[in-house]
Parts: structure tokens; sequence; C-alpha cells
């Protein structure tokens, strides 16, 4: 049976109200969270868009620096730059080549190692 | 009374209210049941875009890693001639000289078009795509962008209605767009053009959207397409009214799989030496056209592989069928270099040795009714001073002696008649007719290089067999498959075909070889200086519709340095030279010249320092 409602306190009931409370902030809590997801998404996906241009430039860069490279890397064009520049290089001769023996398995002690070197004529001694 | 009026009232409102969510209900029926496929297809066309992402095609590189071929990206240039109204002679004048092209070329293109599909319809497809000019770079691009931004078209537009403002907003920002493409680029012109080949662009249509797509035509762009090529991407998604993506609507993206990277065996620098020195022989013999290549014997490794005249892939108006890459699709009688068949062969069976003695009859020798002649007459020659001599009689004999049957057998060894299996388009397999198809005298003609036609690669594999202790290699000219980051997808490795002579007669034939550039022999101009050269020369009569024509040879000097330890193996053709047409005369000397300018480039230690012969002896 009911209670009689002066028989009732008249403090607040907590209980009730809290859960009021709790649902509202639930409800609210939501929304701002959806709203902030929302924000997210469109924060993100507009980073992604400038990262993806940034990269794309930076590939187009990486490919143009490629072919400037390969330009300057070419047989045709060096050998066009030492004839305008009229610098006199050629290859070695072979009689020009100073061969040396390779190196024993085990090399004695204070050696130096063994090289390849070009010299410009062949009477010009090596000394190590 | 007011009661039952009033409950009257509520049942008709009920009533009407109860019709409405009816007829609702029903509109959302037929619109989400009924009508649903139609309906969420439409839905899907307003909102959704579907992009092709083209895959980058991948490069071309030589041993060393030097770009033979690549692909820049760029971009092509289209409108919208929905959104230009009638202005189209303002956008005409604006974006003319930055897309390189007349205004009067440009300014019918930008109205809008209407085509006849196949079934006779009136369609609109060209009404909001049309493009504009291909290969445009990205500066280019971004000037094309500021001049419309800064479009001007004699109005003042703040006193527009708000519909003419926004039409011109929509013509600045939307009217002129581009699509990314890429264009191929051979950064080295036409060094080693017939070997990489040359692409085209091909159109394809995507949801009635026309979609460029680069696909090889020629050489190692045409034989590796599909590796080179790579796999397409999409991605569905939706853009603005501006057509900008909208990235956080993005349904579904998937990659596209760049093409993989070939890298080749070619030598940038060995390739430019062959080319210069082919270059410079050209314009000394004026041939019709002049081959060479440079091969590692060991391996079957192509250094470097030229045909003059070449083209430049760079320019396609420079290409044409006399460009053609005659090392691999033209067959030649190949004159005496093919002695070299015959004789191994003979010494490989035991039939002759190197120091066995020929009658070859001063010049004349009738066999099977036909006479045979040499260039010069000679009494007694040993199996050695024929090849020294490139005596044709002498190689008759031995061919004789060697029987038809096992004449074709190493013929056949050796590679000819067939296919050499480098990955190059186009290859033939030349002509050695099977032996129930030769007549009496073959046995006699084809030892000296008659009767059967080769390609020059046949015959440089069959020489580079001897430099390689009598084992035939298959050509190499693709040494590896790499992704963009440069890991190794698929390696090639040198492949033996067979034994075709055994270490012996190998040996006693490069014995017989090293002759031929002495004074003696025939080609005493392509001896190097301080290497040991092995080679043959060849000088064959052409053949114009079934006969031989009297002034025009294909001269040639196959060889291989050093002798005894070979590094390389060099052939040089010329089809037709001029002042001089013996294979050791005009051929010989570039053979010189290369293999010394590769020998100093390569380093290859020299085996010994012989004194330089001047260009005398028989010049063969």
């Amino acid at each position: 049976m009911a209670g009689n409602r002066k028989s009732q306190s008249a403090a607040i009931r907590f209980g009730p109200a809290l859960k009021a409370a709790f649902l509202c902030l639930l409800i609210a809590g939501s929304a701002i969270g959806y709203v902030w997801q929302k924000n997210e998404i469109y924060r993100l996906s507009q980073q992604i868009r400038q990262g993806e241009l940034r990269l794309k430039q930076m590939a187009d860069g990486n490919e143009k620096l490629r072919l400037k490279l390969a330009d300057l890397r070419s047989p045709l064009m060096l050998d066009q730059r030492v004839r305008e520049l009229n610098l006199g290089l050629a290859p070695a001769q072979p009689m020009q080549v100073w061969r040396l023996p390779e190196p024993s398995a085990a090399p004695p002690e204070n050696s130096h190692s063994t090289r390849q070197l070009a010299a410009r004529s062949a009477d010009v001694l090596l000394t190590q | 009374m007011t009661k039952r009026l009033q409950l009257r009232r509520v049942l008709a409102l009920t009533l009407v209210v109860c019709a409405a969510f009816a007829g609702l209900g029903y509109r959302l029926v037929d619109l989400q049941v009924f009508r649903h496929d139609e309906l969420a297809k439409l839905a899907q066309d307003n909102t959704q875009r579907e992009f092709w992402q083209a895959p980058r095609r991948g490069d071309i590189l030589d041993a060393h890693g030097n770009l033979l071929a690549t692909s820049v990206p760029v971009k092509t240039v289209c409108a919208d001639p929905s959104l230009i109204g009638n202005q189209q002679a303002v956008v005409a004048h604006a974006l003319a000289p930055l897309l390189q092209m007349s205004e009067a070329e440009l300014y019918p293109k930008l109205f809008p078009r209407v085509s006849k599909n196949e079934k006779g319809e009136t369609v609109t497809n060209n009404l909001h795509y049309v493009r504009l000019q291909k290969n445009v770079t990205e500066e280019t691009w971004q000037r094309i962008q500021l001049a419309m931004s800064q479009l001007s078209f004699g109005v003042d537009e703040k006193k527009l209605p708000k519909t003419g403002r926004a039409f011109l907003n929509d013509l600045r920002q939307s009217a002129i767009f581009a699509d990314p493409d890429q264009m191929r680029v051979y950064p080295n012109g036409s060094l080693a053009a017939q070997v990489v080949g040359f692409s085209g662009v091909e159109d394809l249509k995507l949801d009635g959207r026309p979609v460029s797509q680069i696909s090889g035509r020629d050489g190692i762009e045409l034989a590796l397409n599909s590796a080179l090529g790579g796999v397409a991407g999409w991605r569905v998604t939706e853009t603005d009214r501006q057509q900008h993506e909208l990235v956080a609507l993005r349904d579904e993206d998937v990659q596209p799989h760049d093409g993989l990277n070939v890298v080749l065996t070619i030598d940038a620098a060995v390739q430019h030496i062959l080319e210069t020195s082919l270059a410079d022989a050209m314009q000394k013999h004026t041939p019709a056209s002049i081959t060479g290549i440079v091969m590692r014997p060991g391996t079957g490794e192509i250094l470097a592989m030229a045909t003059l005249p070449n083209y430049d892939p760079n320019k396609p108006n420079t290409i044409s069928p006399a460009t053609r890459n005659r090392v691999i699709t033209d067959v030649v009688e190949p004159g005496s270099t093919f002695k070299i068949v015959v004789v191994s062969g003979a010494l490989n069976d035991g039939v002759v040795r190197l120091n066995d003695q020929f009658d070859c009859e001063q010049g004349h020798f009738a066999y099977a009714g036909r006479v045979l002649h040499d260039h010069e007459p000679f009494g007694m020659l040993t199996t050695e001073g024929i090849i020294t001599k490139s005596s044709n009689i002498g190689a008759a004999k031995i061919g004789i002696k060697l029987g038809q049957d096992k004449l074709y057998d190493y013929a056949s060894d050796f590679g000819f008649g067939q296919r050499t299996g480098v990955l190059l388009p186009g290859e033939v397999g030349g002509i050695l007719h099977p032996v129930k198809d030769w007549t009496k005298v073959s046995v006699a003609q084809i030892p000296m290089g008659q009767g059967v036609a080769v390609t020059r690669l046949q015959m440089l594999m069959a020489m580079a067999a001897l430099a390689n202790d009598g084992w035939l290699m298959r050509p190499m000219l693709v040494s590896c498959l790499e992704d963009r980051d440069g890991n190794v997808v698929q390696k090639y490795e040198p492949q033996r075909v067979r034994q075709v002579v055994g270490d012996s007669a190998d040996k006693e034939m490069i014995e017989a070889l090293k002759t031929v550039v002495s004074a003696d022999g025939t080609a005493a101009g392509a001896a190097m200086k301080d290497y040991t050269v092995a080679g043959k020369t060849g000088t064959a009569q052409k053949v114009e519709n079934g006969v031989y024509v009297h002034g025009k040879y294909i001269a040639s000097f196959i060889g291989f340095f050093p002798a005894d330890n070979p590094q390389l193996c060099i052939s040089i053709v010329m089809d037709e030279p001029k002042e001089g047409y013996y294979g050791g005369q005009v051929c010989g000397p570039v053979f010189r010249d290369v293999a010394e300018r590769c020998a100093s480039y390569l380093n290859i230690p020299p085996d010994q320092t012989l004194p330089l012969v001047a260009n005398s002896g028989n010049p063969h």
C-alpha cells in the first residue's frame, strides 16, 4: 500500500534524480561524442588529403630529380660535356694501368691492401 | 449529441490520418522495396565516383642502374564545355599559348559536342569532358590554373545577378581540369633504342570516360609489357561540387601495383662505345646498315647491341622499318664466318686435325656440277691455314669429309635454324634446311656460308660458344626484375644450352682463329695491341630475288679476346659497305676500336703485349 504523502520525508530523493541526470548526461555525451567524432573524421580526412597531396608532390619531385640525375649520368651527356669543355679526358690505356698481384690468403704483417692504380705514364713509379 | 459529433470528428480525423499513413507507407514500400534497385543505383550515381588509379610503369635500367626508360608524371588537361557557356573565345585566348595550340584549334573544342552512339541515339557524353592537351607538365598546369582564376570577361561582376556570378565562378574553378597521367621518357635518347624499344598510348573507355594507358610497342617495352605495366587500382568515393574528393566518404581504395623495373645486362657505357664506333664506321663506309653486339661469352650477357640507322624513342616520327633491330630480325647468308661450324665440328669428330693438309686447287674446284672459287688461289693449306686464309675450297673439302648429316647436326647444335631465345620480340630463326632438302652441292656450299641464312645474333652465339669451352649459352638481355624499392623480384641466371664441341677441339679451333688476325690472316686490322684476339671474317654476296647480286656484300668480323681467357665476344656486320667490302678490311678495324675501348673501360687485364700489326694481309 502506498504510504501517506504527509508521512514521506520532505528531503530530495537522490536516486531517481541521479538516474535522470545520468541519462541526460549519457544522451548529451553521446550527442557531443557523435559531433566530436564527425569533426575528427573531417579533420583527419583533411589531413589524409593533405598528406596524400604532399606525398604525391614529393614523389613527383623525386621523379624529376631522378630524371635530372639520369641526364647527368648519361654517357652521351658526359661525352658531350667532355668535348664541350675540351678537358682532354680519355680512358686509361692498358699500359697506363699498373696491376699489382692479388694479396695472398694470409697477408704478411705490415702489408698494405693491394690496389689498382692508373698512372699518367708507364714510367711513373708507384710507392706504397 | 455533442459527444456523438465529437466521436464522428475523431473517427474522421483518424481515418484521414490512417489514410495518409497508408499512403506514406505505400510510398515507402514502393521506394524502398519495389524500386529499390533502380533508385539505389540512381542515388549511387549521384553521389559516388569511381576513379581509376593508373599504376606507374616500371623503369628500364642498364646493368649499373642508369635510366634507359622511365615514366614521368604529367597532366592531361580537359574541359567541361557545359560550364563555359558562350565564353569560349575568352578561354581559348587565355589557354592557347599555355597549351601550345592556336586559338583557332582550341576554340571549337570548347563547345559542347553531341555525338551518336552505335544505336544511333544522340548522346551527350562529350558535354562534360573534352580532352584538350596531353603530356602537360605540372608547372604548365599551375600556370593554366592561375590563368583561369584571373579570367576577365569584360563585365562588372558585382552588378550581375547571383546566377551570373555563380556561373563565372564555376567557369573559373571547374571548367578546366586535369587528369593525372604519365609520359614515357628515354633519358639517353637513341642509346640502345632497338633494345629498349618504344611505347605508345592506348585509349580505353572507363565508364564512358577516356583513360589512356602506356603500352610497349617494340623491344623490351613490348617483351616485358605486362611486368612493366603493373596493375591498376581504383577508388570509390564521393566528390563535392568542384569535383574535389570527400576523403571522409571514401568507400573503396585499392592502391595500384606499380610496374616492375627491368634491369638489363646492357652497360650504357659499352653501348655508347659501340654506337659511337659504329657511327664512325657508318660515316666512313656508308653502308646501308651496320650492326654490332658485345657479349660476355661465359654467361651470354649482352653488354651492348646496336643497329644503325637507329631512332630516338622520344621522337616517334624517327621510327621506321629501316630502323628495326636487324641483329635479330634480318637473316643473311653468313659467308666465311660459318666456317667455324664445319671446322670445329670436323675437329671435334676427329675427322680432321689442325695440321692436316688440303689441296685448295688453286682457287677453282669443280664439285657436283658447280665450280667453287676462292678469293685468291691457294695450293696446299692446313686446316688452320684454311681458317687463316678463309679458303672456301678448303672449307668445302672439310665439309665433304665431315658428311652432310654431321654438318647438319653441328649447324643445328650451334643454334642455327632456331631462335636463340633472346628476350626481344621479332626474332627469327633463320633458315637451315633439313638434309633431305639439300642438293648435292649443299655439303660443299654450306661450309663456306652459302645456302643457310642466319641472324647476326645466332652467328655471335656460335662464336661465343667457341670462346666458352664449346658451351652454347642462351643470350641474356635481362638481369633481373625489381620493385620500386630495388628489391629483386625475379633474377635471371645464365643458361647453358648444350656443349657443341669438346674442350680439345675447342682449344684447337681457338688456335686457328688466333691466326686470322695475324699478318697472314684475313683480319690483321682487328689485332689489338695488348690482347690476343681470335676471330673470323666473313664476306657474303647479297642475295636478291634468289640470285647473287654483284657488288653488294655483307661484311662481318666476329671475334673475342683475350683469346685464351675470353672476356668479350664482339660482332660487327656491315650491309653493303663502300670503300672496301671485305669483312677484315671494313669490320676488323671497327672491332679493334670497340674492343680496345671496352677493354679499357672494363679494365680487362692484357694477356700479352703484341707488336701492333699494320693493316696488311688478305682482307677477306
